[in-house]
């Protein structure tokens, strides 16, 4: 009897101090927000493993102890930022600082502060002049430049000289006949990666776009389709099917995990590459190669510039705590610091001074002013860039139709321009 | 005894709760979804009623999305089933060192399917892989082949890997059901001059029927479900050649230029439809309220 009172004491006991734990955790759980102010979400995406989260890191420390609020931050992998962001939006808890590759869209729905509530002039006017343009929606600037990059010509010296090629090619008929010549060194050996697949499909096809004399579009109105597109496109994919200079399946491999990881393993004579794969080149070792200017049919060369940008969303109260945290990141130390350590290239005017000193940097510094940009301004570029993204990789496959494609990505990109 | 029935809303609580939670309130929001339009940020911009079902059914890539499903369900959960009756019989008799294999069949079920399918793109892989430098090695093929690339052999790889994930779980459903038949009635069988093949269809396959029911069941709901496996497989191919329903979804809401969550949630609400009414359909045909009598 006692004892059945005594089990009946213990085990109520034991429920109400789980309740009360329960309760506890809960309310430790709750966001207080420092005494500095209020807490900022940023959310990052995830240029590499080793570098952008340390970085970012320790910049959302030292905001809080110079007496910022707390600063929750979220590095994200490229593959999912878009969702997680559209997430966020769907679930009215946009994040407060963004850094993607995009901004118009947000822009355009009326989501963002622009420039001149969330930077100091001194900012404003440090950025190039070009990525200060590339981040201007309707005149306004809302896409905060936060890195750039410019693409190059990497070839491999190494089967060059097997070969018997001097010098890497200036035009597209000394390209197919270099692609050629290292095709036929056998085992194995590709003469020119070409990655169409669905992660960076619009930044190859740019290059060889602009090189070819054509453009997205013709002043303001789309023209994927023009003649001279059909023309690149139907010599990128003669490359693949009819001189067979290139890996397999052109169409579907992908930057990252294929053309780069076949370059850097010495497989391949030629690619379009930037500075973060020279660095893991030269970290590895294992391929002698040169960086020179695109082949092209113009009179001169054009290269792809890409710029990232952040931007602050408009929230209630945020505006000083987002000023003070894009002001700390500006400062020319933290912005150098970081760009340098991605590999990435600078969007400052100070920026820029600090990096001349880097001589590996050369080419893609001498690059950067003829560096052309992809039309980000446009809100319907987002929709086009998916587009090319998912569906260009088709033209170049065996029994694959340029003009049909070009054509379905023309009549999409005006039915975007035309949507609301 | 009116406080009978508030005591057990109370301990009724906390699981209806968390069946609102999880269950109600998405199916509810995603239903709500796909009666909106939504700008390619996200941000909702009103109803739209069913419009979002009629650009649904204009979509030209569903014809061959709705085809691959098919093909996909059916030769998972068929070849599944067929081999997995085959380990089930074999892991039922005693062998020496049996309760290793049976621990070795759960592995490719314990290991996330992302991990499984990351595994599976390297060893697929043109120019890293195993499989072709294995098949070259032993001969048996004379040019490695690009598995994932090749339009004819993307399917046939996914498969493959969706068969692999699927046999562990099917195979313990299928053993259990082994385990439940009494010795007697193979006894009587063999008194009766039945021979090994005719016992296994006669007596062994009907009183398997309500596990068989039960891994059928849930295999036809997994595999139309899977993500992981298509989404990494598929992940280089452009265009929706080799999508299903699901991975199909995910590229309309995120990746494809349509970036249209109300669009996808619409076409989330059909696949939860096709997915209850193909179930429901199997069931009927089984006729399932015969079985385990």
């Amino acid at each position: 009897m006692r004892r059945d009172r005594l089990e009946a004491t213990l085990r109520r006991l034991a429920g109400l101090l789980a309740v009360v734990a329960v309760a506890a955790a809960l309310v430790a759980a709750c966001d207080r927000g420092s005494s500095g102010g209020p807490s900022i979400t940023v959310v990052i995406a995830e240029y590499s493993k080793d570098h952008t989260r340390p970085f970012w890191q320790a910049l959302a420390e030292q905001y809080t102890k110079q007496g910022g609020g707390k600063v929750d931050l979220r590095i994200i992998d490229w593959n999912s930022i878009d969702q997680q962001v559209s997430t966020m939006i769907q679930n009215n808890q946009p994040p407060d600082v963004l850094n993607l590759n995009s901004f118009s869209s947000y822009a355009r729905d009326g989501l963002l502060y622009p420039a001149d509530d969330v930077l100091s002039p001194a900012t404003k006017t440090d950025f190039l002049e070009s990525f200060a343009r590339g981040g201007q929606y309707k005149g306004t600037l809302y896409g905060l430049p936060i890195l750039s990059s410019a693409r190059a010509f990497f070839y491999n010296k190494d089967l060059f000289a097997k070969a018997g090629l001097a010098a890497p090619p200036k035009t597209w008929d000394e390209l197919v006949q270099a692609a050629k010549k290292v095709q036929a060194l056998g085992g194995g050996a590709i003469g020119y990666a070409l990655p169409l697949g669905p992660e960076e499909a619009q930044a190859e096809w740019a290059i060889w776009m602009w090189n070819g004399g054509g453009d997205w579009k013709a002043g303001d109105a789309w023209a994927i389709n023009s003649e001279a597109n059909v023309r690149t496109l139907t010599f990128l994919a003669d490359l693949a099917n009819r001189h067979r200079v290139t890996q397999v399946n052109p169409g579907k491999s992908n930057r990252t995990d294929g053309a780069f990881q076949l370059f850097k393993d010495g497989k391949v004579g030629m690619v379009i590459g930037f500075s973060p794969l020279a660095r893991q080149l030269d970290a590895e070792r294992k391929v002698d190669y040169g960086v020179a200017e695109m082949p092209t049919s113009l009179a001169k060369p054009v290269t792809l510039g890409v710029e990232d940008y952040l931007m602050a969303f408009k929230k209630k109260d945020n505006r000083e705590a987002v000023k003070k945290f894009l002001d700390l990141y500006y400062q020319p130390d933290n912005i150098t610091k970081w760009i340098t350590a991605e590999g990435f290239l600078p969007v400052t005017k100070s920026g820029l001074e600090r990096m001349r000193a880097d001589a590996t940097l050369k080419p893609y510094l001498d690059a950067l002013p003829n560096a052309r940009l992809v039309p980000t301004t446009d809100p319907a570029w987002d929709r086009v860039k998916l587009d090319v993204q998912q569906n260009l990789g088709l033209a170049v496959q065996p029994g694959g139709n340029p003009k049909q494609v070009l054509d379905q990505l023309q009549r999409n990109a005006v039915a975007a321009a035309a949507a609301r | 005894m009116r406080g009978r029935r508030w005591e057990a809303l109370l301990w009724l609580g906390p699981s209806l709760a968390l069946i609102a939670g999880v269950v109600f309130y998405p199916a509810v929001a995603l239903v709500r979804a796909s009666l909106g339009r939504y700008s390619i940020t996200g941000v909702f911009q009103g109803f739209v009623g069913t419009e979002n079902y009629t650009r649904l059914l204009e979509q030209p890539a569903l014809p061959t999305v709705l085809a691959n499903t098919a093909v996909w369900v059916a030769a998972v959960v068929g070849v599944t089933m067929v081999v997995s009756l085959g380990l089930a019989q074999l892991l039922n008799q005693a062998f020496p060192g049996r309760w290793l294999v049976r621990a070795a069949l759960i592995v490719p079920w314990a290991a996330s399917l992302i991990m499984t399918s990351k595994l599976f793109v390297w060893i697929y892989d043109y120019y890293f892989g195993a499989l072709n430098h294995l098949l070259t090695s032993l001969g048996l093929l004379a040019q490695p082949v690009d598995w994932l690339g090749e339009d004819s052999t993307v399917m046939a790889a996914m498969i493959a890997v969706g068969i692999f994930v699927s046999l562990p779980f099917t195979t313990y459903v299928l053993l259990a059901g082994l385990a439940g038949i009494p010795g007697e009635v193979y006894e009587a069988a063999r008194v009766d001059g039945a021979s090994t093949w005719t016992a296994y269809r006669l007596v062994t396959l009907p009183l398997l029927k309500p596990a068989l029911l039960v891994a059928v069941v849930l295999n036809i709901i997994y595999v139309f479900n899977s993500f992981p496996i298509v989404w990494t497989l598929n992940d280089r191919n452009p265009g929706f050649g080799h999508d299903t329903m699901i991975t199909y979804m995910y590229k309309i809401a995120f990746k494809s230029a349509l970036r249209d969550v109300g669009l996808a949630a619409a076409l989330g609400v059909v696949n939860v439809a096709l997915i209850l009414v193909a179930v429901v359909v199997y069931l009927r045909t089984v006729r399932w309220e015969e079985a385990g009598a």
